[in-house]
């Protein structure tokens, strides 16, 4: 690859990348800002002092929205590892079906199964809970949580378990020693998937919660095109924060162990 | 024809050198072999006579001009992996043809040309399968025949028996051999086995650490090493010091009579004799000395001893029906004539 | 031992039992509510009898091909131009050199941050008076708000699309990425000893190897974008809308006679993005084999 080719492409990755991120930061420390100055003419930290401000929600929206990820992500992880393992290391009878029926929710637009569902939701009564707005969060996240995982495990394969077994470790043993430090990378990939698409989610938990459960999405989407744009980017560097530090844990693994994200090539 | 031409070419990466000054000619239409373990830069070699990897000095000429500046795709060299590649999604007769693809020939023209290098590599036939159907020598053999089919100036083989068992590599040998001779292909390949250099080189370039030991027939590196190293690679460690005077070579052990006292000038010199050339048992009177029994194993068709000559250890021939036991003392013959003097190891 | 075989036979089907009983059961659930509602059958407010009515009043809704056509074309374009410039980037990014681990961590940076996020941020960008029009003020090249074009807002959809392409165009490169670091130089070198060039490299080796994460990560993101809301609804125009936001307007009417309608567009919806994935994906097998 020529060279100034190379140098071109970072710089537009590094300022396309940056170039939605650095006017919010600016807009939150902005009081006002007429057209064309290019930095606010007044700086201030109203927009903080809304955010902060209990009436602004997003303090409630934050702990729901970090809560809900974080149990729709362990539920996942309990529901779709022994699924990815068995897809990815076992053969056996309707195993295509299967596959199938578990990538659906990927493939296939959730747009009437979230409509269905809300109605199912007020029947049983699990609208305005936080148990219905996990559960909707569940169906996109399991999915991709079994896409990643099951490539992972079929590229671990099984020869350093069955050796660990031939010297003795018990089956729990094995998956704690040998298993899991092996899977580990992509299991944090897979995790930080499934976070993120909870932590994303507006349409589900709009249904679902009801208005009795505000996530930061919820609190975000108003201000989004409105006229209040330092609230707006203030709401919105607040709800990016979480997501820019789990990426950094995981960076590494993202851009070295090719089944990880090679997983996805294989829909 | 192509005649390929190192010159001082040298590779370095970091501050090692992994190809150091080398240079040598290598005939039309001949086949060498780049010996050497692993690591001595002899893939880098290839790499670089094959474009893919810029030398850091030095020249690399075919027939004469500089290919330095000739990209990859168009030097003419072809080179086949040690790993077969051949590409998954296509079938072998378009893995065969993809050269000449490249190249924008008709189809019907491709098609002709694919059914005649597989049958060269004896896998006729073969066209609508794909890679994963065939085993690992018949993946081999296309891809010998996908590198032979755009009639390369030179062919450049990376160790291409290594993934191979054992009898595959002795059926690919010779086929490869047969059809370079046939085809008469300046043609290169690296491998660190000295008995398939042997068997299949023209000439041998032998290299420790990215410098070239010596380039030569084969034969030549069993009966007349340049150094202990190189004599050492071919696996004979019967080295006796001495001091040459004329057609004499002192020892420890007595006198010894040599034929080609020419190698070295008189003074401290380095004695060998291989291990099928050490006479034990019974022979002539002359030029014996003693040596001691340290193990006996049965080979089957000989016998293989260890022994102490002079504190060092060295290995020698006997017929299969030999006796003897560890801690005897034997009487050995070495014929002057098998007697080869190397310089003495610093 | 019996127990060890039934032990055996039961594993596999133990593994997957959870994911597979909570998938079906909510999407196969919803699923059913859902064409039961866009059938006419709505016991809640009285309606008992399946119908075909609603299918019929929205396909021959004068809006709705208007509609499709921009669905259709935001997702398309998005997808397009995410999947051409995701496979330059990894082309790029795959190499190493001074810079490649900070240029490829940037890359990964829009990939964990949420859509609302990105649009905000588009927004705040390419509005008549966003940073892009404040930059070319300041050099001179505009003297007012009105003089840059309407990018938010827009009939051509160009804000949504831009979202789209700052958050899809990293997903889809790692997944090249991924792809070509597993697969390595060698298969390029060969190709190069056999007379391949630039070009023929990448459409005759690399192309044929990247080709099946280009079509599954391209499906996902088609599929995703042809029937997300969120986006279109905030940076798009009112009229027409695309279909999603047609289909969450009339649920979330205070009006429930609207909803079966609601529920019909979301299933032709999905109906029409399936066929087009199947055919998609026909196309790209078709593409490999030739």
């Amino acid at each position: 690859m020529n060279k100034s080719w190379r140098w071109l492409a970072v710089i537009i990755i590094i300022v396309a990348v940056l170039a939605p991120l650095i006017p919010q930061l600016i807009w939150s420390f902005t009081f006002r800002w007429y057209f064309p100055s290019l930095l606010p003419g007044v700086w201030g930290t109203q927009a903080w002092e809304y955010v902060f401000s209990k009436s602004s929600r997003v303090g409630e929206g934050l702990i729901n929205s970090l809560n809900l990820a974080l149990v729709t992500s362990l539920f996942s992880i309990a529901v779709g590892l022994p699924a990815a393992r068995a897809l990815a290391l076992y053969e056996f009878r309707g195993k295509s079906l299967v596959e199938w029926l578990l990538m659906v929710p990927i493939i296939v637009p959730g747009i009437v199964v979230i409509m269905g569902i809300h109605i199912l939701f007020i029947r049983y009564r699990l609208t305005g809970t936080f148990l219905g707005v996990m559960l909707i969060h569940l169906i996109p996240c399991i999915p991709y949580m079994i896409l990643v995982m099951s490539g992972v495990f079929a590229n671990y394969g099984t020869a350093l378990e069955d050796t660990a077994r031939t010297l003795g470790a018990s089956s729990l043993q094995t998956f704690w020693y040998v298993t899991l430090p092996g899977i580990l990378p992509g299991l944090l990939v897979a995790t930080m998937f499934t976070f993120l698409i909870s932590w994303s989610q507006y349409v589900t938990t709009f249904l679902i919660g009801g208005g009795r459960i505000i996530t930061l999405p919820l609190v975000l989407f108003p201000f989004i095109g409105g006229a209040n744009h330092a609230a707006a980017a203030a709401i919105s560097l607040v709800f990016v924060a979480p997501a820019l530090a789990v990426l950094i844990f995981i960076s590494r693994s993202l851009a070295t162990e090719s089944s990880i994200m090679g997983g996805f090539g294989r829909l | 024809m192509t005649t390929v031409t190192l010159q001082h070419l040298t590779r370095r990466f970091g501050n090692v050198a992994a190809v150091n000054a080398l240079s040598l000619e290598i005939q039309s239409g001949e086949m060498v072999a780049f010996l050497g373990p692993s690591g001595c830069g002899k893939t880098t070699t290839l790499r670089m006579i094959v474009g893919l990897l810029l030398p850091s000095g030095g020249d690399i000429l075919f027939d004469g001009k500089s290919m330095l500046t000739v990209p990859t795709e168009k030097r003419g060299a072809v080179m086949v992996f040690q790993k077969h590649l051949l590409f998954p999604t296509l079938t072998i007769a378009q893995n065969v043809g993809f050269g000449l693809r490249m190249r924008g020939l008709p189809q019907n023209e491709i098609a002709a040309r694919v059914t005649e290098m597989l049958e060269l590599v004896h896998l006729p036939g073969f066209e609508n399968r794909r890679a994963h159907e065939l085993s690992g020598g018949q993946q081999q053999r296309v891809a010998l025949a996908r590198g032979l089919i755009i009639r390369p100036r030179v062919l450049l083989l990376d160790e291409p028996l290594a993934n191979l068992d054992a009898n595959l590599r002795l059926e690919m040998r010779e086929l490869i051999r047969s059809i370079q001779q046939e085809l008469k292909i300046t043609s290169i390949f690296v491998t660190h086995d000295q008995e398939e250099a042997v068997m299949l080189a023209d000439r041998v370039a032998l290299m420790f650490d990215g410098v070239l030991q010596q380039f030569d027939a084969p034969r030549v590196f069993y009966e007349r090493p340049l150094n202990a190293a190189i004599a050492r690679f071919y696996r004979s460690e019967n080295f006796l010091s001495g001091i040459k005077r004329g057609s004499q070579v002192e020892t420890a052990l007595g006198t010894l009579r040599v034929t080609s006292s020419d190698a070295q000038p008189d003074g401290p010199v380095l004695l060998t004799v291989r291990p099928e050339d050490v006479a034990i048992g019974a022979g002539p009177d002359n030029n014996r000395i003693t040596a001691k029994v340290t193990a006996v194993v049965y080979m089957g068709t000989h016998t293989q001893l260890q022994l102490n000559v002079d504190g060092r250890a060295w290995r020698a021939e006997g017929p299969a029906d030999f006796t003897a036991q560890p801690g005897d003392t034997l009487s050995v013959h070495l014929p002057d004539k098998r007697i080869w003097l190397l310089p003495t190891e610093s | 031992m019996q127990r060890l075989h039934l032990i055996e036979k039961l594993r596999v089907p133990l593994m997957l039992a959870p994911s597979l009983l909570i998938l079906t059961l909510l999407f196969v659930g919803g699923l059913v509510v859902g064409l039961g509602q866009s059938l006419g059958y709505m016991p809640v407010i009285g309606l008992n009898n399946f119908t075909l009515r609603h299918y019929v009043d929205v396909l021959t809704d004068n809006n709705f091909l208007q509609s499709l056509w921009v669905t259709f074309r935001i997702a398309f374009f998005s997808t397009l131009f995410s999947t051409v410039l995701a496979v330059a980037f990894a082309l790029i990014l795959r190499e190493t050199f001074v810079g490649s681990q900070l240029s490829t961590f940037m890359f990964q940076v829009p990939l964990p941050i949420p859509h609302l996020v990105a649009a905000n941020g588009i927004v705040l960008l390419v509005t008549q008076s966003g940073l892009i029009a404040r930059l070319l003020a300041t050099v001179g090249l505009l003297n007012s708000p009105s003089d840059f074009p309407v990018l938010v807002f827009d009939r051509a959809g160009i804000a949504i699309i831009l979202t789209y392409l700052w958050k899809e165009v990293p997903f889809i490169g790692l997944v090249v990425l991924a792809v070509l670091k597993s697969v390595g130089p060698e298969f390029e070198e060969l190709a190069r000893t056999l007379g391949a060039g630039r070009w023929q490299r990448f459409w005759f080796v690399l192309m044929p190897l990247i080709l099946p994460g280009i079509v599954s990560t391209s499906i996902i993101v088609f599929a995703f974008i042809f029937a997300s809301y969120e986006i279109p609804l905030l940076l798009g125009v009112r009229f027409p809308t695309t279909l999603p936001v047609w289909a969450f307007n009339n649920y979330r009417d205070p009006d429930l006679n609207l909803r079966p309608e609601a529920m019909a567009v979301s299933i032709i919806l999905t109906v029409i993005s399936i066929i087009l994935l199947v055919a998609y994906r026909r196309l790209a097998r078709y593409a490999v084999t030739a």
